[in-house]
């Protein structure tokens, strides 16, 4: 019996090429879109899930109230994870993770000169105990016991000395300091959120010698034991806290305390706090989940409404098989088995594009697609499972529209498609629906980041290169500047602590007076050409002088630190900005003289409001080198700053970094939304069209006769059109008003996470549904030509 | 075998009734081989079809042997259908993706008919009709006789006792039809009990008994003597 079903289904989708094709086709695209979305989905769900007792590995995070203000933050101090080791029974291990990164790169010499390396981090001598990663070489509980112990990945131990056996027993200097290599591991993994070439033992680092409670620079992870309660080990938390910085929190008046995080929900969790690697946040996998369900919606509805339209060509058959005793379960089973087959077509296919384009996704996704994964007998089984499930959806409601059809109508071709029609009219609803709310979505999120893009910053980013600049350059800093502004390469240089984009360091601020408070602060710490270098406006006071850089404020308690702030600190002072200029405050625990006022600039991601801001005179706080280059080609003066460093610097390498590009960067996961939204916007209305193009084909050929005669009695070709297109433009006016409505919570809702956001006036929307009609219109208009062409005595002779 | 009592079958419009058939009293034994006759629109489809339990949209009473057809569940009357009656048309109606075996063999695919006795009967009914050869061709490779062949081939496949066929020569030529014909007469002596619905008043003299059909009435009823 399955035999046949097969054996006729598959004659009838021959036979019925565009149809097939049509089908085909839109449910192949809608599955590669849907399993490209699930692994992408699965892989960001797979986080930190690998280590043999991911369940009770927690990152420990801090929080601090000081001022009223609450600070969560994901670094701790140094004693924190030897002391809940050693005082607390619930722990069976822990260790500590330094990020360098977060403060500076290290130069790594291997006998053939520095290379900068950032991806480096200290690790006490339990890290493998906690993350199991494999150990290539190397005896695993002897890699990171003893100082100047260094392990690298796998990748790194061959990109320095070409094999993983080489590079065990070697040694590298690093910032002039010897290591020698104990072992090599894995390359952590793509789903891991620790992240690092090189793992040196923490014994190295002063505060691995002797631990203490502050300054809380690291991430410290605590394994429970199988048996241990979180909430009891939670609770004794607080007692741990008031033994050790009791004291210290009465004096200095904050308060602090511990939490725990599962380590599988770092990656997805909190966004805002600090990590190895950036995070994703959740809302995203929701949102693409969506769209993936919406896209094989359009795939499933495309093949219903076909099979539902072409109902008119296979109801001779139907009843056919009903005189020859077919019931309706055996005629279900032959509709279903079609479209099952037609799955299993799309769904082979699918792996086939999967395969093909994998690594475009990964180009799209960021994220490896584990193809394995769905090649395996697992992934094999949930797509056979798909394959059942999408079948059975498609093949639903054209099977028992078909199998319940009477059989002496049928044969006597009386089947008007009527019945039902609005089931079929409401999918092709939700299908330009959907299409135009995705397309919606993609022109607000574009709109954002055009917005993003063009909004005045308050300063300038264009052509301005930031360079490395380390402590140890400050000798020879006076010098670099003066070569570089000769040779013609730069216009202005100036030192920062970090690029305007996006400054973090914080620090307290008390401004003196009866009903002031201290309260937090950023700090941006300069030289005195910061200001000409990036183009920030004084609207009181002065900028800082070349003898503000000379004193030295740290020696000498007597001298005022001079400082500029910015509009929004002003206002939270309730000073005007005339008012401040010579004002003295507390800054950072000395004292300081307000110098200057500048007008406020985004120093921070346009998803915040634009917080008060100190800036002040400390060079030797500088990590980069801002140096704004005279208009022309930016290669050419690339090159001549270059020159000057390699002459300079010698013993550092030159990396340079646009400031503008580094901007774009920050909004890499917002556009990354914007793109994929735009891709599957395309997928969905193609897709779409193609099921649109589908419907009308069977309509006009349905009308033929009708459209025949009509052209007999003078119809033009307008008339025609308007006969075909009047129902279906009715619907697409319907799926307007629901896209639009779904459109407008779309960007509030999204725009919500923005405080500097763009307006979005009705041209989204307009657009949007604009482009739709245009297609459909193209659609029905090459449909109806093509049957208004047909010779009318040629049509309606087969009567 | 057959009893239909007072069948009416109405179209109902309007302002009135229109009777396709009115009051319709007919006994079958079996092992009949029926004649109907009249013109165009007398009711002889409708008819056939009410008696294949095609339609069950009509009025009066109708036994098949015991059973009283009315008070049968949708599934014993499909179940009877299945098991008793086969049909065929003037237009063949044959399933144009499948070949001639395949459309011989879909009826006792309905039928659960195992896989083996499948092939047995088909090898038996194509070597009959001469259509070996042609067990793999589609319906359009067949001259019209030889589709109405597959048609008969795959009526009686199934075994019915019943066989209705309507117009069976209409779209045929004299040599084809006198050809079918032949073949119901064969069925007929070999204890099939046949019913066709025809214009052509030659065709009746295969049969035993004719009736003619005018305005949904029966107007004669005779057996036809050789």
């Amino acid at each position: 019996m399955w035999k046949n079903y097969l054996k006729v289904s598959f004659r009838n989708l021959k036979k019925r090429k565009l149809y097939t094709g049509i089908n085909l086709l839109g449910l192949t695209i809608a599955l590669v879109s849907f399993f490209s979305i699930t692994l992408y989905i699965h892989h960001e769900w797979s986080y930190d899930r690998m280590y043999t007792d991911a369940d009770r590995i927690y990152k420990i995070n801090q929080e601090f109230v000081s001022g009223g203000e609450m600070q969560l933050v994901g670094t701790t101090p140094a004693s924190l994870v030897p002391t809940l080791i050693g005082e607390f029974p619930e722990v069976e291990t822990g260790t500590l993770v330094f990020d360098l990164s977060i403060f500076s790169s290290v130069l790594v010499d291997a006998g053939q000169g520095n290379q900068e390396e950032s991806r480096f981090a200290f690790v006490d001598e339990n890290f493998y105990e906690v993350f199991d990663f494999e150990i290539l070489a190397g005896q695993k509980g002897a890699l990171l016991n003893e100082p100047n112990q260094l392990v690298l990945t796998e990748s790194t131990a061959k990109r320095y000395f070409g094999s993983v056996q080489n590079a065990e027993g070697k040694s590298l200097k690093i910032d002039g300091s010897d290591y020698l290599i104990t072992g090599v591991m894995e390359d952590f993994p793509s789903n891991s959120h620790l992240d690092f070439d090189f793992l040196a033992s923490f014994k190295t680092h002063r505060h691995g010698k002797n631990p203490e409670w502050s300054p809380s620079n690291y991430y410290s992870y605590a394994k429970l034991r199988k048996d241990a309660d979180l909430s009891q080990f939670e609770a004794k938390l607080p007692q741990m806290v008031e033994k050790y910085l009791g004291e210290e929190q009465r004096e200095y008046g904050f308060q602090t305390s511990f939490q725990t995080q599962p380590v599988t929900q770092i990656h997805l969790g909190d966004q805002t706090l600090s990590t190895v690697k950036p995070g994703t946040d959740i809302k995203y996998l929701y949102i693409f989940g969506v769209v993936a369900i919406l896209l094989l919606a359009i795939g499933i509805i495309n093949y219903v409404n076909l099979a539902t339209a072409e109902a008119t060509e296979r109801n001779k058959e139907v009843g056919l098989r009903k005189v020859m005793g077919a019931d309706r379960g055996q005629l279900f089973g032959q509709f279903v088995s079609e479209s099952m087959l037609l799955t299993f077509g799309a769904a082979v296919l699918s792996l086939f594009t999967i395969y093909l384009l994998a690594p475009q996704f990964v180009k799209l996704g960021e994220v490896p697609l584990n193809l394995a994964l769905l090649f395996s007998f697992e992934g094999l089984l949930i797509l056979a499972g798909m394959v059942v499930v999408v079948g059975i959806l498609s093949g639903l409601y054209p099977s028992i529209f078909l199998s319940g059809l009477e059989p002496i109508k049928a044969l006597g071709n009386k089947v008007k498609i009527g019945g039902g029609a609005w089931v079929r009219k409401s999918l092709v609803v939700f299908q330009f629906f959907v299409s135009m709310g995705l397309l919606i979505c993609t022109f607000v999120v574009k709109s954002q980041l055009d917005f993003m893009q063009e909004v005045n910053l308050g300063y300038q980013k264009e052509q301005i290169v930031a360079l490395p600049y380390h402590y140890n350059m400050r000798n020879s800093i006076g010098t670099v500047k003066q070569e570089m502004l000769r040779t013609g390469a730069a216009e202005s240089i100036a030192l920062a602590s970090d690029m305007p984009i996006h400054v973090k360091a914080s620090y307290s601020i008390f401004p003196g007076g009866d009903n002031q408070k201290e309260f937090m602060i950023t700090g941006y710490s300069v030289d005195n050409d910061l200001v000409n270098t990036i183009g920030l406006e004084i609207l009181a006071g002065e900028n800082f002088t070349e003898t503000d850089i000379s004193r030295s404020y740290a020696n000498d308690s007597t001298l005022q630190l001079p400082i500029i702030l910015n509009e929004s600190a002003l206002q939270r002072l309730g000073w005007s900005p005339e008012e401040a200029i010579g004002k003295r405050v507390d800054f950072g625990g000395g004292l300081a003289n307000v110098k200057g006022v500048v007008k406020n600039f985004h120093f921070n991601s346009l998803h915040h409001q634009i917080s008060p801001m100190v800036i002040f005179i400390d060079p030797d706080q500088a990590n980069v080198l801002l140096v704004k280059m005279p208009a022309g080609n930016p290669a050419v003066h690339l090159a001549s700053l270059e020159a000057s460093w390699k002459s300079l610097v010698p013993d550092r390498p030159f990396n340079y970094k646009f400031v503008d590009q580094e901007y774009a960067q920050m909004y890499r996961s917002e556009q990354r939304v914007g793109e994929i939204f735009g891709l599957f916007s395309g997928i969905a209305i193609f897709i779409a069209g193609m099921g649109l193009f589908g419907l009308v084909s069977y309509v006009a050929l349905r009308r033929t006769r009708e459209i025949s005669i009509r052209k007999v009695l003078g119809a033009t070709q307008g008339d025609v059109i308007s006969v075909l297109s009047s129902d279906f433009f009715k619907l697409l006016a319907i799926s307007a008003v629901l896209a639009v409505s779904f459109g407008i919570w779309f960007s509030s809702s999204w725009l919500s996470a923005f405080a500097n956001k763009a307006s979005i006036g009705i041209w989204p929307y307009l657009y949007a549904v604009l482009i739709v009609l245009l297609l459909a219109l193209i659609t029905i208009g090459y449909r109806s030509w093509k049957v208004f062409s047909l010779n009318p005595s040629k049509t309606l002779k087969s009567d | 075998m057959i009893q239909l009592k007072a069948i009416d079958k109405y179209i109902e419009s309007r302002f009135q009734r229109i009777f396709i058939l009115k009051g319709i009293d007919l006994t079958i034994n079996e092992g009949e081989f029926i004649t109907l006759m009249g013109p165009s629109g007398a009711g002889k489809s409708t008819l056939l079809n009410i008696l294949g339990l095609l339609d069950e949209d009509y009025a009066g009473e109708y036994f098949f042997g015991e059973k009283r057809i009315k008070t049968m569940k949708d599934k014993e009357r499909s179940n009877l259908h299945k098991s008793e009656f086969g049909y065929i048309f003037q237009a063949y109606h044959l399933i144009d993706e499948l070949t001639v075996y395949e459309n011989i063999e879909t009826p006792l695919l309905y039928r659960n008919v195992s896989s083996s006795e499948r092939k047995s009967i088909i090898a038996n009914l194509l070597d009959r009709f001469n259509m070996v050869a042609k067990k793999d061709l589609f319906p359009a490779q067949l001259s019209g006789g030889q589709q109405q062949l597959v048609g008969i081939a795959r009526a009686i496949a199934g075994r019915p006792k019943v066989l209705l066929a309507d117009e069976p020569t209409g779209n045929l030529h004299s040599a084809q039809a006198k050809e079918i014909m032949e073949i119901f007469q064969e069925l007929h002596t070999e204890g099939t009990t046949i019913i066709q619905a025809t214009h052509a008043r030659e065709n009746a003299d295969f049969g035993t008994r004719l009736i003619n059909l005018v305005d949904g009435r029966i107007k004669t009823d005779e057996a036809i003597t050789k």
